[in-house]
């Protein structure tokens, strides 16, 4: 029996491993020369050095302007999606919407969308409009992408809160604005926390819609990954540098947002497979 | 409430749908203009003659595109890329997943660790990913791969140049990242299972493997149905990954029809035959949903 364990804890211990590694081993990269990097066999103790941020925040090929772009994108998309997803949600939650099924039928059945499908009308309607490379055109079809999910994970929200405050709400003539503004809302607040958050990580990831319809003034950080590739070199220390720093928000947020990451992931397919 | 003619009540009710109604035009209306009103376009797009690069050949060209695909081995060669790609990343992630959820619930300790390692993969851009995959695991000589293979006596790949390593090596990132995935969905999936159900089994002295096939596996039946679903969609429309890795290369080893729609789209700047590409995938992608979502309800 204990010989049992052991060998299941290996196991474990293996997968555990496989999943951390990769990034335990750019997180020290990142703190290397680019010799040291290149070294063989690959050395685990070496004299840390801060060049490399320094470059990435500082130098010629600075990720800053790269974060800003991916900051004002995503948070427009976000508030953007929030303010629509909301009231939606709540009315195919508990509302008696006409035709409610078709509607989250067709939510679900936009969220089921290939990207590719998308980016190319967007290119060639953004360059008639001259919305190549704005802020707005990318911000835009951000929304393709977060609107539904953000309205399907509200919708799971709104159903959990219990019927009887809505109902003493209204019988107490408040109108039902009101009502879903001072009664229901706070009831949600953390699920419009947990939203907001994963809407802004899904975004703030994107990589087809940034690398199409960005170019020099909005390019995210995503895209601004391959400065430190070329054909004649990887700047491997560089990008892993790059790297830590462009996806420490979303591993501070997945960290955080941890037990909420099944629900958070499953939402659309589990309505859609009830329904 | 029982006569919904009284007039009152029917004031309430009318009142009750155009509030709900208010509330839901807006994102309806966004997500008409947003998404279906540029599929309208891509299906016209499909339809036309349209290479950037050869303006003066722009027309209208039927089905053109459409009958084009059929003597056009590439598209062949995607299209079976996109369903080995889906079907492979799919059964590794579910097995790999289950097996590993099921063997977590057995050991002392632990499991936390692994809950915690396994939003490491999911949160991360798959375009980060995909370089961290081409530089620091598959490197030839210095990778992490190469350092394990070596140091085993297999020898030193090229990972990601060799065309049937590539292929082999962008399921490998695709698994590595979305497992983490399956196995957090299973395993919420088994911890919600009433225990009593297993003890009753016990006491029937029904093996291991008997309460697993006939006890377990129907109850959790539902979130691996889900799990599917969700994987094949990402694995469908997997793009950042390969493109940071292999670029759909070398050649076009790793070409999924996605990738093959992109390169025709914005590498070629041929958008009126990737836009064809782009509604077979967006056709088949749908296809494949409604009928996991039938095949979900008609148990």
């Amino acid at each position: 029996m204990k010989l049992r364990t052991v060998a299941l804890t290996g196991a474990a211990s293996l997968v555990l491993a496989v999943w951390v590694v990769p990034v335990a081993w750019a997180l020290l990269t990142s703190f290397k020369t680019e010799r040291d990097v290149l070294a063989y066999p690959p050395v685990v103790v070496f004299a840390p050095t801060l060049a490399n941020y320094r470059e990435v925040l500082f130098g010629s090929a600075s990720i800053l302007p790269n974060l800003a772009s991916s900051l004002v994108v995503s948070g427009a998309a976000t508030i953007l999606t929030m303010l629509f997803a909301i009231p939606a949600a709540y009315a195919l939650a508990r509302l008696a919407l006409p035709m409610k099924r078709a509607g989250g039928f067709y939510v679900l059945a936009t969220q089921m969308l290939p990207p590719v499908g998308l980016i190319i009308p967007y290119y060639l309607i953004l360059q008639k409009l001259g919305g190549l490379d704005s802020y707005a055109g990318l911000t835009t079809i951000y929304l393709t992408f977060s609107l539904p999910f953000a309205i399907w994970l509200m919708v799971s929200y709104f159903e959990d809160v219990p019927l009887e405050m809505e109902e003493a709400a209204l019988l107490d003539r408040a109108g039902r604005l009101r009502a879903l503004w001072y009664v229901i809302l706070p009831q949600v607040r953390g699920g419009i926390a947990v939203t907001t958050v994963f809407v802004f990580l899904n975004a703030w990831n994107e990589f087809l819609f940034a690398v199409v319809l960005g170019g020099n003034r909005v390019r995210p950080v995503t895209v601004a990954m391959f400065n430190f590739i070329s054909v004649e070199q990887t700047l491997w220390a560089k990008l892993a540098a790059g790297a830590m720093l462009a996806m420490a928000p979303v591993i501070v947020i997945g960290l955080l947002a941890q037990r909420h990451i099944v629900k958070g992931l499953t939402v659309g397919a589990v309505k859609g497979a009830r329904r | 409430m029982r006569h919904p003619a009284h007039p009152r009540v029917r004031t309430l009710a009318q009142a009750e749908r155009r509030f709900a109604i208010a509330l839901f035009a807006p994102a309806l209306l966004v997500l008409v203009v947003t998404t279906s009103a540029p599929l309208v376009y891509l299906a016209w797009t499909s339809l036309m003659r349209l290479e950037l690069a050869m303006p003066w050949l722009t027309g209208f060209a039927g089905l053109g595109n459409y009958t084009k695909m059929g003597s056009d081995p590439r598209f062949w060669s995607s299209l079976s890329l996109t369903f080995v790609y889906t079907a492979s990343t799919v059964v590794l992630q579910v097995a790999i997943g289950l097996s590993l959820a099921l063997l977590v619930l057995r050991i002392p300790k632990g499991q936390a660790a692994l809950r915690i390692a396994a939003v490491l993969p999911i949160v991360l851009a798959p375009v980060v990913v995909g370089l961290f995959w081409r530089t620091l695991v598959l490197s030839p000589d210095v990778g992490l791969v190469d350092v394990v293979t070596r140091a085993l006596g297999l020898g030193s790949h090229n990972w990601l140049g060799d065309p049937e390593l590539a292929l082999i090596s962008v399921i490998a990132i695709h698994t590595w990242q979305w497992t983490p995935f399956a196995f957090l969905v299973i395993l919420a999936s088994l911890s919600a299972l009433p225990p009593d159900v297993f003890e009753a089994a016990r006491i029937d002295r029904a093996s291991a493997w008997q309460r697993f096939v006939h006890i377990t596996l129907p109850l959790i039946r539902p979130a691996i149905v889900i799990v599917v679903i969700l994987r094949m969609m990402t694995a469908l429309s997997a793009f950042a990954a390969i493109f940071a890795a292999t670029g759909g290369g070398p050649g076009t080893a790793t070409e999924i029809l996605n990738l093959y729609a992109y390169r025709t789209s914005f590498t070629e700047f041929n958008l009126g035959y990737g836009a064809s590409l782009a509604m077979v995938l967006l056709v088949l992608t749908l296809a494949i949903s409604f009928a996991m979502f039938r095949l979900r309800r008609a148990r």
